[in-house]
């Protein structure tokens, strides 16, 4: 029976499978709620409980996927050039709105996590939680924190932000466009991208924006903790 | 060869920057060095976006899938999560709606400073 699961392809295709089935699950629903990444998880975790499959051989596939992650991230690099013209032309409320954003929210998590008595670790796996995965995965990592509990975190950030995106712009009022598309990309980096893009074109690209800059803006201050 | 050469390419910037993150005196995630130092190529022009197109529309695109893995080893911390779920829940909500309104105010603020400072 182990000769099923000790190759690397394993992994990799359990996970390819699990992640199709949640993009298609998606698509027939159109709920951000039906997070295909959220369902992939679910149901690898599923069939590795049920089969009793160690999470070790798993992982010897799950390693080369995970060996993406940083080029992706080196990725969000092109996406930043492509905007180039509306961050100079924005440059100042950009710069502003991102260092504000990730400091609230690192500062508002770093007092709940103390308020709560959450040890050092998980206080560190929370803290990057509103920018993009890879960044927060890398600050976690840095600072000692737990890089699954960041992963879930910024995973329920996001969703939790591409949803009530409508409404916190109605309840605080937030006339302009441009504020709007970096308070959404400040608080919950690509999944709420994906909805900013359907409020507006200006609301897209800033909250875009706001994802790599948060990102680096976040992983600054990290330090100084 | 046109994807093999763009592979090649990011991958060199990350293997860099690998490197680079480990003559750093301090922490620094290698991820993010990997994207300062493809921003920096690009604006230089040692690198044009042609270059890497069409892989970086690769990553980009399936961003997500990459996750799955990391996402995956929750299963080592069921017991973490357990004792600490509702708190960390509780402090999410939270902290996305603060992040919110201090974004959209600071920035609402300095564009009507700048509006201001054009008439």
């Amino acid at each position: 029976m182990e000769a099923l699961y000790t190759s690397p392809y394993f992994g990799v295709a359990l996970s390819v499978i699990m992640f199709g089935i949640g993009v298609k699950i998606q698509q027939k629903t159109k709920s951000a709620l039906c997070n295909p990444l959220i369902i992939a998880i679910v149901l690898i975790v599923g069939v590795l409980l049920i089969f009793k499959i160690p999470y070790d051989s798993y992982n010897v596939g799950g390693e080369i996927i995970n060996m993406f992650l940083a080029p992706a991230t080196a990725c969000l690099a092109v996406s930043i050039y492509t905007k180039l013209s509306i961050l100079k032309k924005y440059w100042l409320p950009i710069i502003v709105g991102c260092i504000a954003g990730s400091l609230a929210s690192m500062v508002s998590v770093y007092g709940m996590c103390r308020l709560f008595g959450l040890d050092e670790s998980l206080t560190m796996s929370m803290l990057p939680k509103s920018v993009t995965t890879p960044i927060a995965i890398g600050v976690a990592q840095a600072h000692g924190g737990v890089v699954p509990v960041t992963v879930v975190a910024v995973i329920f950030t996001g969703i939790l932000g591409s949803i009530t995106a409508p409404l916190l712009i109605k309840l605080f009022r937030v006339s302009d466009s441009v504020a709007a598309g970096l308070a959404i990309g400040a608080c919950s980096h690509a999944v709420g991208t994906s909805k900013a893009i359907q409020i507006g074109e200006v609301e897209g690209a800033m909250s875009g924006l706001a994802i790599g800059i948060c990102g680096i803006v976040t992983v600054l201050f990290s330090m100084l903790i | 060869m046109k994807i093999i050469k763009q592979i090649g390419i990011i991958f060199t910037v990350c293997w860099l920057s690998q490197v680079i993150a480990e003559f750093l005196p301090f922490e620094f995630p290698a991820s993010v060095i990997g994207m300062v130092f493809l921003f920096l190529c690009l604006l230089t022009g040692i690198l044009k976006i042609e270059h890497i197109q069409e892989k970086s529309d690769f990553l980009l695109g399936n961003m997500a899938f990459f996750f799955v893995p990391a996402g995956v080893s929750i299963m080592n911390y069921f017991d973490l999560l357990k004792n600490n779920g509702v708190k960390l829940a509780v402090i999410c909500v939270v902290s996305t709606v603060i992040t919110f309104a201090v974004t959209a105010f600071s920035v609402s603020f300095t564009m009507k400073l700048m509006n201001r400072r054009k008439k």
